[in-house]
């Protein structure tokens, strides 16, 4: 073995043995993946449940009674309050009692007959995700309702018409009853291990040098890539358990396993990894004390989740947002984990975000060099 | 306690502060930019997303079909040859839906005493919040190319019709609901971690005690370290009004006094999170490593962004015990339905007590330590 690979390897050794010290940081790597696994595999949907909504029904038959028992079986609503009309609506929307009100017209059974029925939808827009999503659920069941059935009990029948042109059959690959528990399952590992790497490097790095032992390590015959290096490794092996603890945590909690293959998995870590580490190590060469260190990385790891669509996809985000999100390697490392934890994917299909986490590695490295040689020298 | 001392020891603290550029930068630049960034994330919006067809029929009707979904912007379609190459589209997540038109469509479509043409529809369920976005649109608009398609025109429609109005914000734009939920997220996070690390650090660096050797009491101190925090934070509150309304164009609807108001007080019940945890931490990545625990409930369980009615019930009464629900809870009230006193009184109670509860506690404890 090379005398670079013994130093790495020395520093590496020295870096594990204060890990296991730091008592805060080992509490913080059992309880982040913890808690992280019960928030998203339980508490937290973007689906809106147990929707308050209110009915005004100045119809008062059958049919809009149907009406009202169809939206109330989609199974997304509360019971529904009975509204006097408009300006009680508009102040239980107002404030924020109910969060919908549909309002059924009189000559709504006249319309009926017609072939137009019509009813209004009001919405508290003040929440707009939920207000979009209570808005197109009600109007799926109402379209669905047979509505010459209901009427047939006084009329006479008339020849049935096809309900639509086309019979358009759908389903949802990968997550077929379109859980956010699976959304949010896929990507917690990169989201553990973004908060990690910059604690571990960018603070530490710092902390070294306010505390003077930066300087020792330097006295020694080590170079500063060396160090460097040393202190990735132990930080890598972190990453790896972080993400084995992920990925058996939501197997055997939630049954929900990775479907393509962990090799791809764990290859593509690798990058990502070091593309986070190597942040940290850039904002130790900005930041004066760890203080400044932590205060950096925060606002480098909030973006990451804001951006990079773990929680909201981005794919819906105004351009300029959504290519700016392409900056933090949580981008690319949730789309190569979504590829092979929810699509299946083996190594060919993740090429590409694998490519970009190591093109921004290279970049990284370059910068850090450049930042670090004037202190080093 | 002397008020001229404290008054010195305020100023103090104000002219160090304003000494440090990094210190002064986090405290106006982060909740702007955060602001800004939150802003633009959420889209109800459905535009531009990649739709793989496999027509096997290849008629006048299907091309019609597709032309039908492009010129909608919903969906921007692009065909495949094989049935191989749209599965690989949806894993590889190139495409967020698929359509398969089968060899029969243009045939069944025309013979009305036929069964209705089946098409099939797929989405790529990994990304569930956008295929539950996309599966309305993409049904909705099969449906209304197919009534045009057949012959006679379109046919009576089965269903009812339901027309939707969103109030207080009718084009249900994202932007509004973010800015306000920002306001809880600065003031929870951003206070707490910086409240909770400069008192870690004054302490470690030893100012506290050569302040100590002064006549001042800790308490004086202390609160000569808080009340500039929160003037700053209090600050940061109009500051980060007058950026949504001029670069996002969202204004409050309500009385921008009584945010104000609510903001001053939530500030100062973060201000004694942060003191709270800062008596405990014996360096700053302690504290922030705390601040972080803390924040993640604030963050995910407030109804930030997660609605809190979607969290099962012992959650949801569990949210009811963070400050920051009441306080998102407030800010939306205020910015984006002009409520006033008169109906947000339930939610300003709970968040006064929570206050002097924490407050109660944070003054005990400047008392007790140095």
């Amino acid at each position: 073995m090379s005398r670079f690979w013994r130093n790495v390897l020395a520093v590496g050794y020295r870096e594990a043995r204060v890990m296991l010290h730091d008592q805060a940081f080992l509490i913080a790597l059992l309880v982040q993946p913890a808690i992280m696994l019960g928030l998203y595999g339980g508490v937290i949907s973007t689906q809106p449940a147990n929707v308050p909504w209110g009915i005004v029904d100045r119809s008062q038959t059958a049919l809009s009674r149907r009406l009202v028992e169809d939206v109330q079986a989609s199974g997304y609503f509360l019971r529904p309050r009975r509204v006097a009309g408009y300006s009680e609506a508009h102040a239980l929307l107002r404030r924020g009692t109910l969060l919908a009100v549909l309002v059924i017209p009189g000559d709504f059974r006249r319309a009926a007959e017609r072939g137009r029925p019509r009813v209004q939808l009001l919405l508290d827009g003040s929440d707009p995700l939920a207000a979009a999503r209570v808005g197109s659920y009600v109007a799926q069941v109402a379209a669905n309702v047979d509505v010459r059935r209901e009427l047939r009990a006084s009329r006479p029948p008339r020849p049935p018409a096809r309900a639509g042109a086309i019979d358009a059959r759908q389903r949802f690959w990968f997550n077929p009853t379109l859980r956010d528990r699976d959304f949010f399952l896929a990507t917690i590992a990169g989201m553990l291990l973004t908060n990690i790497s910059l604690s571990l490097t960018g603070a530490s790095l710092v902390g070294e040098r306010e505390m003077g032992t930066y300087e020792f390590l330097l006295s020694l015959p080590t170079s500063a890539l060396e160090i460097v290096l040393g202190k990735l490794l132990p930080a890598v092996a972190v990453a790896y358990v972080l993400l084995l603890a992920a990925l058996l945590g939501s197997g055997l909690c939630y049954g929900f396993w990775p479907a393509g293959s962990w090799l791809a998995l764990f290859v593509v870590t690798l990058p990502f990894m070091l593309a986070s580490l190597s942040v940290g190590v850039l904002v130790s060469t900005f930041a004066r004390t760890s203080a400044q260190a932590i205060f950096l990385s925060t606002f480098f790891i909030l973006p990451s989740f804001v951006l990079s669509g773990v929680g909201l996809p981005y794919q819906l985000m105004p351009h300029g947002v959504r290519e700016l999100g392409g900056l933090f390697p949580l981008r690319w490392y949730q789309i190569a984990s979504r590829r092979i934890i929810e699509r299946g994917a083996g190594g060919a299909e993740v090429v590409v975000p694998t490519l970009m986490l190591v093109l921004f590695f290279a970049a990284m490295l370059v910068v850090v060099r450049w930042r670090m040689k004037p202190r080093l020298g | 306690m002397s008020w001229r001392r404290l008054r010195t020891l305020v100023v103090r603290e104000m002219r160090a502060t304003l000494r440090d550029p990094f210190t002064l930068t986090i405290l106006i630049a982060v909740p702007l930019v955060a602001l800004l960034a939150f802003g633009f994330v959420l889209s109800t919006e459905v535009k531009g997303l990649r739709l793989v067809v496999l027509d096997g029929s290849e008629t006048p009707a299907s091309r019609r079909l597709l032309a039908d979904l492009a010129a909608h912007g919903t969906f921007v379609p692009r065909r495949v040859a094989t049935r191989a190459a749209l599965e690989r589209a949806l894993v590889d997540g190139t495409a967020s839906a698929g359509l398969v038109i089968p060899a029969d469509f243009a045939r069944t479509l025309a013979r009305p005493e036929d069964p209705r043409p089946q098409v099939q529809l797929l989405y790529d369920g990994a990304e569930a919040v956008l295929a539950g976005n996309a599966e309305v649109y993409l049904q909705a608009l099969v449906e209304a190319s197919g009534a045009t398609l057949v012959r006679g025109g379109p046919p009576a429609s089965a269903g009812v019709r339901v027309m939707p109005r969103a109030l207080f914000n009718p084009r249900l734009d994202g932007k509004p609901f973010m800015v306000a939920g920002t306001f809880g997220f600065v003031l929870s996070f951003l206070t707490i971690l910086i409240t909770a690390v400069s008192i870690v650090n004054e302490r470690l660096a030893g100012t506290f005690e050569q302040l100590q050797v002064t006549p001042a009491t800790s308490v004086e101190i202390l609160l000569g370290k808080l009340l500039p925090l929160g003037a700053m934070f209090t600050l940061d509150v109009v500051l980060m009004m007058l950026t949504a309304g001029i670069v996002l164009g969202v204004w409050p609807r309500g009385s921008a006094l009584l945010l104000v108001a609510v903001s001053a007080y939530y500030v100062s019940i973060s201000l004694a999170a942060g003191l709270l945890i800062s008596g405990t931490s014996a360096t700053a990545n302690e504290a922030v490593q705390k601040t972080v625990l803390v924040s993640i409930p604030l963050v995910q369980l407030s109804g930030f962004i997660f609605p809190v009615r979607s969290m099962p019930a012992a959650v949801q009464w569990a949210t009811t015990l963070f400050p920051a629900t009441h306080y998102i809870a407030l800010a939306r009230g205020i910015y984006l339905r002009a409520e006033g006193v008169a109906t947000l009184w339930p939610e300003l109670a709970a968040l006064l007590a929570f206050g002097v509860v924490l407050i109660g506690f944070a003054l005990r404890a400047m008392g007790r330590r140095p």
